[in-house]
């Protein structure tokens, strides 16, 4: 056992003096003390099997071994980051180019953010199919055919007149109060197509960003104080919101919303074209035919629904002048 | 939809601001869209208000209209213009304009008069003005008259010379396949039997409900016209027009939907005013009109208004509202009334909009703001939905910048499989994208040209496609996808190829998806698990199903919390050049549990083994124990494989 333990303190320190040359301390660490395979953990484990007198003799001298070793490792790795931290050749007030790092596109975060929102009040994520029915894209959402109202979406036909790209997140509302039984908290975040021509604010297709709910007892004041909780949380406490009506087919009553220019505190300005407030969502009470369509009893249940464009809002959050370079290429992360 | 203020007023008597009335016009539905303007004639000026028009509400394209619900709102009187109130006179059947309707499914009423001995000159100045503040240029007090009555009430009208009509007959009809008419604004439109046209003695003079011919216009030299109102198939204007590219105060009216009742009123109104104005007598004349449109009644419950709104608003002011809006109520208890609507009202097609007229002329800004108190319903998220935030996640953390790419792309005439687009404006996104990589790549020339040399970017979204037809909607396929670009432009192709594959092995780690293999098929290198595709790599990219992805993936163990061995052993075996290893290391990993990675190398050593053989470095990472038992199995999988091991 004394031969062992000399041998032991020989080859530590051959393996002291290679782990100053590394400054591999946790490797020398492991190779004594690893609790399966440690060289003074194993010999540890041999001290019951001494006789009671060898037990005696080597059980202190084990232990002072041990504690021996363990001063000396962390001695000389404290030493050892002393001499490597003082070298004066390192620089630390210097910058450096920081490394690169991926980012999500600038509608993702704002529908991530926004999803932090409605996620914490109750409200699902639904999606579904960009190449839709009129029955999902016009019909439940009461837009009869030849109905004016169409004309506000200018639709990208797959095969006219009953196929084509859905030309808002609303289809998906259809798609859900006939799949699924009230109530329901539910936010569409999606791409929607128009049959535009391209130009700084407009594409052919761009993304929405629609809510409804639908329960017993839902009203118009809910919808309000949905959207103002909504519009503190990304904007701040210190915004005016304008509720008025607005005319919309899939809702009744309709419900336009502004907020008030932050740029002018509503006096008018290039921002707000010179109105004061600036449009920010469409929504309303569900319409009474729609909720009848998608099968589900408008007398018993109520609800609301919003819609928004998140592309400007992505674009003025993140300075981008120009709808086109959000998706043609044009805008990179550096 | 324009409203002069000075022309607002004279049917609403109010001393507010333009600002003020726009302000109000805004809470009601008009929303004031543009910055109020001065118009200015010699000696008249008004301010002129500029409001969004939505499109169900045909009555706010006439001033009256607008200012019904401005008179409603600031709960004072709406004062109707004056109307012709005498009798006209009947005419010998010899100078009469019969009506013939040979389409009756795109006309619902015609209905005319004549004026003889009229004097055609210039409009007064009052008339003029008004006009050209609205925005329609003044021609003579006869077009001008029409013009103003129809911004007044609505009503599109229009006049024809009777002098020069060769047979006193108005005939309607659908247009003929070559015919052609000659518009006042002197275009030439080519017509087919999707349009209707008023004609005359066989030829087209009017194409209906758009334009009007210049072959019967009123000019200076007339002195007998017919006048017209009509009211048609408000689909088919729709269509015809955008089919003639058409679009004028006519066709922006006849494209709603207009109550025939309407007409009355026009031509009441217009009567007067020619007979002020251009002199002349006025007679009867034929109205057809088949099919009287019936009157629309309905009940509001006062629940109802409580349901929606969530307050109480007293019956009397309900009442007041719809009133001053024209319903007319025709029975009423404590909970409910039964009104009339206005036939002006088209747009009223449910209690609900009943509804929303109360709480609009009440302003919605009077309506409280209150939070659902109900408990959160049932959690519906798809588990995909989730999965791709994820994943999302896990391609940033691995350094690659997200993009969103137009999916609306060139089509490309080789694939039939690709969704063409039927009326894309441009040929160019005509078709629906089937692969990502494109977008992605377009993309990276951006980076190139702001000197970023390491690219690394990703798309998740979906590929388009279609089995068959573009007939059902069963037809197509969406398919989510993860699309990853990789290229560092100092690097060697065989460097990126490297890169590229050692992305790959990040994103799969991070989803805990190990027991993923790439084999070589068909000339592609495609990802697999078990027996699913995933996906395929290529040299700077590859592309992932993100379902399939969801349906493997595991449990990333990147987390140790205590002291483990982990050995190494390096065995080097000596392959063909064109050996594909992904399928062999996959093989291998399988032969032991304590094996958690197997990382491989290649190497060209020539000048050793020969320029038609490479070596593989095969370094194992495994756990504890012994690996000479596990190292004969491998050496012998080799051997089956007819691989030789480098000593």
């Amino acid at each position: 056992m004394q031969g062992e333990i000399n041998d032991i303190r020989k080859v530590f320190d051959s393996d002291l003096r290679a782990a100053k040359l590394s400054g591999d301390f946790d490797t020398l660490y492991l190779k004594y003390f690893s609790k399966t395979q440690g060289i003074i953990s194993l010999l540890l484990k041999k001290i019951p099997e001494l006789t009671i007198e060898d037990r005696k003799i080597f059980g202190p001298e084990i232990n002072e071994l041990q504690n021996d070793l363990k001063r000396v490792i962390e001695s000389a790795r404290a030493e050892y980051e002393e001499t490597v931290t003082s070298d004066p050749s390192i620089d630390l007030t210097v910058i450096e180019p920081p490394y690169n790092t991926g980012m999500m596109h600038p509608i993702t975060q704002t529908i991530l953010e926004m999803n932090k929102f409605f996620r914490y009040y109750g409200f699902s994520i639904a999606e579904g199919p960009e190449i839709e029915s009129d029955e999902y894209n016009f019909r439940k959402l009461n837009l009869p055919e030849g109905h004016p109202a169409t004309d506000l979406q200018d639709t990208l036909f797959v095969r006219e007149p009953n196929i084509l790209l859905r030309t808002h997140t609303s289809s998906i509302e259809a798609r859900v109060l006939t799949e699924y039984e009230p109530p329901l908290r539910v936010v569409v975040p999606g791409k929607v197509y128009r049959n535009e021509t391209a130009n700084a604010s407009n594409l052919g297709f761009f993304h929405q960003y629609q809510g409804f709910v639908v329960d017993k007892n839902i009203t118009i004041q809910h919808l309000k104080g949905t959207l103002e909780a909504f519009h503190k949380f990304l904007f701040g406490d210190d915004i005016v919101l304008r509720f008025r009506y607005k005319y919309y087919p899939e809702v009744s009553p309709g419900m336009g919303v502004d907020m008030q220019c932050r740029f002018c505190a509503g006096m008018g300005c290039v921002v707000c074209r010179q109105k004061g407030w600036i449009e920010v969502l469409g929504s309303g009470m569900i319409h009474y035919n729609t909720l009848k369509m998608c099968g589900i009893d408008p007398e018993e249940y109520t609800g609301f629904a919003f819609g928004m464009g998140l592309d400007r809002l992505a674009m003025s959050k993140f300075e981008i002048n120009d709808i086109r370079k959000l998706y043609s290429g044009e805008m990179i992360y550096v | 939809m324009k409203i002069p203020v000075e022309w607002l007023k004279e049917y609403v008597n109010i001393k507010k601001s333009s600002a003020e009335i726009g302000k109000a016009f805004t809470s009601i539905g008009l929303m004031l869209d543009k910055p109020i303007y001065e118009y200015k004639g010699q000696g008249y000026s008004t301010e002129v208000l500029d409001l969004e028009h939505r499109m169900d509400r045909s009555d706010w394209l006439s001033v009256l209209g607008c200012a019904r619900d401005l008179a409603a709102f600031e709960n004072v009187p709406l004062k109707y213009p004056d109307t012709y109130i005498g009798e006209l006179r009947e005419s010998d059947e010899s100078q009469k304009v019969p009506i013939i309707v040979e389409c009756p499914d795109l006309v619902n009423r015609f209905n005319t008069v004549i004026f003889k001995n009229i004097r055609v000159g210039e409009s007064p100045e009052w008339l003029k003005y008004r006009l050209e503040a609205y925005g329609i240029a003044s021609i003579n007090n006869i077009v001008d008259i029409t013009n103003y009555v129809m911004v007044e009430t609505g009503q599109p009208m229009h006049a024809q010379d009777l002098a020069k009509f060769q047979k006193r007959e108005i005939l309607i009809r659908r247009a003929r396949k070559d015919e052609k008419i000659t518009t006042l604004l002197g275009e030439v439109i080519e017509l087919n039997d999707e349009y209707f046209v008023l004609t005359q003695d066989g030829k087209p003079i009017v194409l209906g409900g758009i334009v009007g011919g210049i072959s019967t216009a009123v000019d200076n030299k007339t002195t007998e016209i017919v006048l017209d109102a009509g009211n048609y198939n408000q689909i088919n204007i729709r269509k015809s027009s955008r089919r003639c590219k058409i679009q004028n105060e006519t066709v922006l009216r006849y494209d709603k939907y207009l109550n025939p009742k309407l007409t009355e009123l026009a031509l009441m109104r217009a009567i007067k005013l020619i007979l002020e104005n251009a002199g002349g007598e006025v007679y009867k004349n034929m109205d057809w009109y088949p099919s009287p449109t019936a009157d629309k009644n309905m009940v509001l419950r006062y629940d109802r208004v409580s349901r929606l709104s969530g307050m109480q608003i007293e019956p009397e002011k309900v009442k007041r509202i719809l009133k001053s809006l024209e319903y007319k109520i025709l029975e009423e208890n404590n909970t409910e009334i039964k009104l009339q609507v206005p036939h002006f009202r088209t747009d009223v097609a449910v209690e609900d909009d009943l509804v929303a007229d109360v709480l609009r002329i009440n302003d919605y800004a009077n309506i409280p703001v209150s939070f659902i108190k109900n408990s959160p319903p049932k959690e519906i998220t798809p588990e995909i939905y989730n999965f791709e935030e994820e994943l999302r996640e896990i391609c940033v953390r691995a350094g690659m910048h997200e993009h969103i790419s137009d999916p609306l792309v060139q089509p490309n005439p080789e694939d039939k499989t690709q969704v063409i687009l039927e009326n894309a404006i441009s040929a160019e996104k005509s078709g629906l994208r089937t692969e990502g990589y494109s977008g992605l790549e377009n993309v990276s020339d951006t980076y190139v040209k702001h000197k970023i040399k390491d690219i690394k970017l990703f798309e998740i979204g979906k590929i388009y496609s279609k089995i068959g037809t573009q007939t059902k909607l069963e037809n197509f396929t969406e398919t989510r996808i993860l699309e990853v670009y990789n290229k560092n432009i100092d690097l060697s192709l065989k460097e990126n190829s490297g890169n590229t594959v050692r992305l790959l092995s990040t994103v799969m780690r991070d989803l805990g998806i190990v027991n993923y293999r790439i084999d070589y098929l068909d000339g592609k290198s495609v990802i697999l698990v078990d027996e699913d595709t995933l996906g395929e790599i290529r040299h700077t990219d590859f592309n992932l199903l993100t379902e399939m992805l969801l349906k493997h993936r595991g449990q990333p163990h990147r987390i140790i919390s205590e002291y483990r061995v982990v050995k190494t052993e390096d065995i080097s075996v000596i392959v063909p050049k064109a050996y594909k290893s992904g399928p062999l290391v996959h093989r291998l990993k399988s032969v032991d549990n304590n094996i958690i990675d197997i990382h491989c190398l290649i190497e060209e050593l020539e000048s050793l083994i020969g320029p038609e053989s490479k070596n593989l470095l095969l370094k194992f990472s495994y756990l504890g124990g012994s690996f000479s038992q596990t190292k004969e199995k491998i050496i012998e999988i080799l051997g089956t494989e007819g691989l030789t091991v480098r000593r």
